[in-house]
């Protein structure tokens, strides 16, 4: 190994005489706050593109004895490089019709998956062909499954991990014999809305003209240094395109910052995985996961270097990254640039749990670059473990981290319960007497009064009494409905302050909810006027589709009990909403149960009241609210559904009419 | 048909009887052996000029070394891969590209169709007219003999356009002029691209394809829009009309210079290998272009050929060096001294001992809350103050940037005004004294073309240029997408601001955009073609009431610039090219100071560092008083780290150091470049000082005395 590094760092010594004196063809780009992407230095510089005697070649692997060994698909054969990209040997020529797939081990054997023989071929270092493993007979295998490998890894133990296109159960699984082992880590069906909505309304024939919704499979696999298992797939969401999978198959990454077209993907032994894909973007991650940089330009003719055309393997050593080209039979080398190699440093002794010793180098990378993620975590994952929980809070929330936010939080708190909390109870107490002995002593000398005269003569005063027969519902929903109804109590005015106060409520509990709780990172990507816009159409929906439903199937609800019935039936939403909001800021992931439960009862309450509102002000049975309450939500659809067709239609009309009097004007 | 022909050579024969009997013909005394019907017309202490009247091909002698140009190729050698339309385009002093009605272009060269050919003598060269009779197509050319080499023009006045089948689309000058076989001849071609770019003559090149470089970049008014994408870095546009070629390093070279036109030129370069074993360099000259006219949303649409010829006369300099002074540097001085004769360049009175350093700060920059915007000041004007005075360097450039009120996101005014969270004009003019005083410049940045997409300030209707496609130009700059100002719109807003700039502030304005973005205006009301803008660019700049410095001016607005910002570190990367070299700043060192990128957004500082002392680039930085994170949801986040807090150091160690190298030679021409060894390079100025820059990770020992890795040394005695 030491052998081959040395071998390694000459070759790049030879190559790269001087810096890189040309402009990149692209930009990089980091993970920042909010999991967007922000400008950042460059991390690799294209520094040479090797032209290769190939044709087509589809995969490249560098082997332990220092020799870069390249599938040459097109030449039927594997060629064997130097680390001056001098050709020492081609080899298989005789026996390989078209190698796609390649792996050397310790001993300097090659695995090769052929796409043209549809076999696994095993050559020792010579070239002499070792075995030819074709499909496998078990039974376990499926009956009519095909075996196409196009990619394959072998681990220590000497199992073959092969990537068999439109196999839907995951990497076959062979040992060197050809038996076949069993299949591993397959990727899941993904369903979408239409789909769900295309079984439901279509025929079986139509269904059977659709290509069948099948687990994507993997496009290649890798292996790192613990002999974990990784696979990329193209055509799933980017979310799952990279997996890492444990001994059992299980899957350990989280969602990540992906691409949909993966090709290759590398991992190489201080911990950083690196993937490319078809449009010429390279990926760069720690093994957790996160993103650290993404860069890459697609060829568009301009032949500038450092621009990929149709990228197929990767490989990463030392501070070099090698991309082999499909279209330009060539080898791309870009080399990491100093802030990179800071970035790479730290994260290496992250991943080793050396958080002390990573630190200072995070700290480094900040000072280039302050929107860098993931120096943060490693900054605040230092802290927690210095027992700092102010840093490691502070930390956290610039991370973005909510789960070692929450952490950090409830150590904080802990220590503010623990010394405040007995002198708290006190005090609480304390008041709770007092106002006990007050009450009573009140009562005898009425000292409040004028301020009750003063609330009776608020009282006649219209809004002050729409607003208290609010606290009416929470105790006779049913009997207040009927007031609303008989004209008794309620005005429209004070129905549509309600429906300002829902509106002012949901975007105050956006900004109230604590960090931990809130769907957005950072208050500024509210979109204050999406969320408006949203809950003030539903609400005039809702509003608009109940009357109209009611109206035809003998509801006694006029517009102005509806209105006014709806805005009375949100008051939980109005009441607790905020207080909800304000509540989360003192709790934890720990308590997550009490900020969901909360939130969910007062939408069942909600939804209880609306209820309640449709049979009382329409006068229906419980069937006909049933009835009546999913018309009512099938017309809201129907009314989006409308808006958006008539937005279509007009919008074509628009633009065929422009296109007319455009072409006219051309060639009249 | 036939008799056509009889005509033509008849013509042609009577030429060439007159030739002969011209008295003021040179006569040929130390000829060198001349493939026969080459004629001497022209001579000087320097060269001897010999013209073929059949294909307007030229032989060029150059006394002093007794070399012979050659601006074709006359008889193919074995393995010569050329076909008889290359040969044809070759031999010819002059092809054409013409449309057809279906807007497909076709090249014919003098050799190579049917023709007729008028000759007529004229002081120290000839003047002749080609007619392509089958096209209906006449182009004028006037070829004379001048101190440094030869001068070419060919004026507008002579362009016709008789058969309206066919258009005239492009006029080569000159394709195979200096051209070589593959790697017989040791040189190689310079080009400019970023700061200078070589291509080794070899008999393979990596290059799939012949390089088309339209100078000053595509025009924008016949593309229409450059659409956004901040995931590549665009090449350079090229920025000055210049190529090279050199036969042997210290033996023979020569550049061409274009004197005018190069709005409408576009630079072709053929490394060996690609279609034939020619190594060749030339100017091509548009003067049609077909474009896509989509006529719905769904990109239907028509192609056509533009209804009318781009107006623009063309004078190309080809200068010819010899000895020690053919190589790019030579050649870099060549068109110093070309640019200082036709008073572009004027010398800097070098007053201080001390390096610039461009120091850019943000004032602040919009978010948006709620349903309006928010203000987010970055750097007010007395944070900019103290972080001057932090600084402690001489000369510093200054500009503020998104000073506006509103900030970087909004259109700047026509009067002056600032962002009222920064600042007072008061407080500003403070600072601008201060700077003053320290022997610096301040500047308020202004991009005067952008007219930001979905601002107010402006209006769509009447100022916003117009494609040939009517459809609004779009361009983007940092960042931002932007709209381009007609030439009246921006006329009348950069006088109102200059003017109040200059009345109530007394800075000056860094100039965006408008150095490197050059396009035609295709609206009705006023068209005007790029020829035309840089004439008004330059008539409005000219008479700024305030001092500009351009960030990557093209080289027509040379003569205007104070300083010249965001010098290219290198070229655009091309894989075919072999070399970078420092060609532009030879071209303007001692002239017009430089100034590199903002050093925060550099991957590698030392290296960077390294190569702005190699080639004499003073530094930059991009700073704020606030830390980056505040900024983030505005669109200045490209501008992702620039805290004062983080980079004070680094401004300051950067300055010490360049100061020591970069000070003693200040305000000094370059005179040499060697490189030593492999990442070694050796820079000698006019004073006979040498800075000695070495790139690698090992110690270098020269002269005496030892360049540690990845460090520089000043000489002060170049040996």
């Amino acid at each position: 190994m030491r052998r081959f590094l040395l071998l390694l760092l000459l070759a790049s010594l030879v190559l790269v005489t001087a810096p890189s004196e040309a402009l990149a063809p692209y930009t990089t780009w980091a993970l920042g706050p909010g999991g967007k992407l922000y400008l950042t230095q460059d991390a690799y510089i294209p520094v040479a593109e090797i032209d290769l005697p190939l044709a087509g070649p589809e995969d490249m692997v560098w082997g332990p004895d220092g020799f870069l060994y390249i599938a040459d698909t097109g030449n039927h054969r594997v060629l064997k490089l130097d680390a001056a990209f001098q050709m020492v040997a081609t080899l298989g020529h005789e026996v390989l019709q078209a190698p796609t797939g390649l792996f050397v081990d310790e001993q300097g054997t090659l695995y090769i998956a052929d796409a043209g023989k549809n076999a696994v071929v095993i050559l020792d270092g010579e070239g002499r062909l070792l075995a030819e493993l074709g499909r496998p007979s078990e039974p376990l295998f499926g009956r009519s499954q095909e075996f196409l490998p196009r990619k394959i890894t072998v681990d220590v133990r000497k199992n073959l991990y092969i990537v068999s296109e439109g196999s839907v159960n995951g990497l076959v699984l062979m040992n060197t014999d050809g038996r076949f082992i069993g299949y591993f880590g397959a990727n899941t069906a993904q369903m979408s809305l239409k789909m769900i909505l295309q079984r439901l309304f279509l025929t079986e024939e139509q269904l059977a003209q659709f290509i069948k919704n099948v687990a994507p499979s993997p496009s290649n696999v890798g292996l790192d240094h613990r002999g974990l298992v990784y696979t990329v797939t193209a055509g799933t969401t980017a979310e799952r395109s990279i997996r890492k999978f444990n001994i059992a198959g299980r899957n350990l990454f989280g969602p990540i910052h992906g691409s949909t077209t993966f090709r290759d993907l590398h991992i190489s032994a201080d911990g950083l995985l690196v993937a490319v894909d078809a449009n010429g973007k390279i990926y760069e991650y720690d093994l957790n996961g996160t993103l650290l940089f993404v860069f890459g330009a697609p060829d568009r003719g301009e032949q500038r270097l450092g621009t990929l055309r149709n990228p197929t393997a990767i490989v990463r050593v030392g501070d070099t990254l090698y991309v082999l080209d499909k279209d330009k039979n060539a080898l791309l080398l870009y080399r990491s640039t100093d802030f990179a190699r800071k970035v790479h440093e730290g994260v290496r002794l992250y991943m080793e749990g050396l958080y002390q010793e990573a630190r200072p180098h995070f700290e480094e990378v900040l000072t280039y670059n302050g929107l860098f993620i993931m120096a943060y975590q490693g900054i605040a994952d230092a802290c927690y473990q210095e027992g700092d929980y102010g840093c490691a809070l502070a930390m956290y929330r610039y991370a973005e981290d909510r789960r070692g936010y929450s952490e950090a939080f409830w150590e904080l708190r802990n220590v503010v319960l623990q010394r405040y909390l007995g002198s708290g109870l006190m005090v609480m107490l304390g008041l709770g007497a007092f106002a006990g002995v007050f009450g009573r002593v009140e009562r005898r000398y009425g000292w409040l009064n004028p301020w009750r005269a003063r609330l009776r003569r608020w009282r006649r005063l219209r809004l002050v009494d729409d607003f208290l027969f609010l606290f009416r519902f929470i105790r006779y929903p049913a009997d207040s409905f009927y007031y609303i109804k008989k004209d008794l109590r309620g005005s429209l005015t004070f129905a549509f302050l309600l429906y300002a106060w829902v509106v002012t409520a949901r975007v105050l509990s956006l900004y109230l909810t604590a960090f931990i709780f809130s769907p957005y990172a950072n208050p500024a990507q509210i979109r204050v006027e999406r969320e408006i816009t949203y809950v003030v159409l539903a609400l005039f929906l809702w509003n608009a589709a109940n009357y109209l439903v009611s109206t035809i199937s003998d509801g006694e609800g006029r517009v102005r009990d509806v209105v006014i019935g709806s805005a009375y039936s949100l008051f939980p939403y109005a009441l607790f909403a905020v207080p909800i909001a304000l509540f989360s800021n003192v709790l934890t992931l720990n308590e997550i149960f009490l900020y969901t439960f909360s939130t969910q009862l007062m939408l069942f309450w909600v939804g209880l009241m609306l209820f309640i509102m449709v049979k009382e002000v329409h006068n229906y049975s419980l069937s006909e609210t049933i009835r009546n309450i999913m018309i009512t939500l099938f017309t809201m659809a129907i009314f989006l559904l409308t808006g958006y067709i008539l937005y279509v239609l007009f919008d074509q009309l628009y633009e065929f009419i422009r296109a007319i009097v455009q072409e006219v004007g051309l060639r009249g | 048909m036939a008799e056509r022909r009889l005509g033509r050579w008849a013509v042609v024969f009577l030429l060439l009887v007159l030739w002969g009997a011209w008295p003021g013909r040179v006569m040929a005394d130390d000829a060198p052996p001349l493939p026969p019907g080459y004629q001497a017309v022209a001579e000087n202490e320097r060269f001897r000029l010999y013209v073929d009247p059949t294909t307007l091909a030229f032989k060029l002698l150059d006394r002093r070394s007794g070399y012979l140009w050659h601006s074709g190729v006359d008889e193919l050698e074995k393995g010569d891969r050329l076909n008889r339309a290359w040969h044809a385009f070759a031999r010819s002093g002059l092809s054409i590209e013409y449309l057809d009605a279906k807007a497909v272009s076709k090249r014919v060269a003098i050799a190579n169709s049917e023709h007729s050919l008028e000759v007529t003598p004229i002081p120290q060269g000839v003047a002749a007219q080609v007619t392509f009779l089958e096209y209906g197509i006449t182009v004028g050319l006037r070829l004379q003999l001048e101190e440094e080499g030869v001068r070419v023009e060919v004026p507008f006045a002579t362009i016709r356009e008789e058969n309206p089948a066919y258009r005239l689309g492009l006029v080569n000058l000159y394709p195979f002029l200096g051209a070589t076989r593959g790697g017989q001849t040791p040189g190689y071609m310079v080009l400019p691209d970023g700061t200078g770019s070589l291509i080794h003559f070899a008999d393979n090149t990596k290059a799939k394809t012949i390089f088309y470089g339209r100078y000053y970049g595509p025009d924008l008014g016949m593309i229409a829009s450059v659409p956004f994408d901040p995931e590549v870095n665009r090449p350079y546009p090229l920025s000055f009309p210049v190529f090279g070629v050199v036969h042997g390093e210290g033996q023979n070279a020569f550049m061409a210079v274009i004197e005018k036109g190069a709005a409408y030129g576009e630079l072709v370069v053929h490394p060996a290998g690609i279609l034939t074993n020619f190594n060749f360099i030339h100017n091509a000259f548009i003067y049609n272009e077909s474009y896509f006219q989509a006529t719905n949303r769904a990109g239907a649409g028509v192609t056509i050929v533009q209804s009318r010829p781009n107006a623009f006369d063309v004078v190309v300099h080809y200068r010819f060096l010899t000895g020690p002074e053919a190589d790019y540097v030579g050649l870099a001085r060549s068109y110093q001294r070309y640019l200082v004769a036709k008073g572009i360049l004027r010398p800097q009175s070098a007053s201080t001992p001390h390096i610039g350093i461009r120091l850019e700060f943000l004032g602040g920059d919009k978010e948006k809350v709620l349903l309006w915007h928010r203000f987010i000041p970055m750097t007010t004007v007395r944070q900019m103050a103290a972080i001057l005075a932090d600084l402690e360097v001489n000369n510093p450039e200054v500009v503020y940037y998104g000073w506006q009120p509103l900030g970087a996101s909004s259109m700047p005014p026509t009067r002056l005004a600032l962002e009222e969270a920064l600042g007072d004009l008061e407080a500003l003019r403070e600072v601008v004294a201060a700077v003053t005083a320290a022997g610096g410049h301040f500047a308020l940045y202004l991009d005067p073309q952008a007219a930001l997409a979905g601002e107010k300030g402006y209006s769509p209707r009447n100022d916003l240029a117009l494609a040939i496609t009517n459809r609004e130009l779009r361009s983007y700059n940092r960042n931002h997408v932007h709209f381009l100002f007609t030439a009246t719109a921006l006329e009348r807003r950069f006088r109102s601001l200059a003017a109040d700039v200059a009345d109530r502030l007394g800075a000056g304005l860094a100039l965006d955009g408008i150095g490197w973005t050059l396009y035609g205006d295709f609206r009705k009301s006023r068209p005007l073609n790029r020829e035309e803008t840089i004439a008004a660019y330059q008539a409005l700049l000219a008479a700024s009431p305030t001092p500009l410095a351009f960030y990557r001016p093209n080289d027509y607005l040379w003569g205007l610039a104070r300083a010249y910002y965001d010098m290219p570190l290198g070229d655009s990367g091309y894989v075919y090219t072999t070399e970078t070299v420092p060609f532009l700043p030879i071209v303007l060192a001692g002239y017009l100071p430089y100034y590199g990128p903002a050093l925060n957004f550099s991957p590698d500082l030392t290296g960077d560092i390294l190569r702005q002392v190699d080639f004499g680039i003073y530094p930059s930085y991009f700073l704020t008083h606030e830390p980056t994170a505040r900024m983030l949801t505005t669109r200045s986040h490209w501008i992702y780290t620039s805290s004062s807090a983080q980079w004070s150091e680094s401004v300051r160690q950067t300055y010490r150091r360049m100061n020591a190298l970069l000070g003693p030679v200040r305000g000094w021409p370059i005179v040499a470049r060697q490189r030593l060894a492999a990442g070694v390079f050796a820079t000698t100025y006019a004073n006979g000082r040498q800075i000695v820059v070495n790139y690698t990770d090992q110690p270098f020992s020269y002269a005496g005395m030892v360049v540690p890795a990845r460090d520089a040394v000043l000489q002060e005695v170049a040996p």
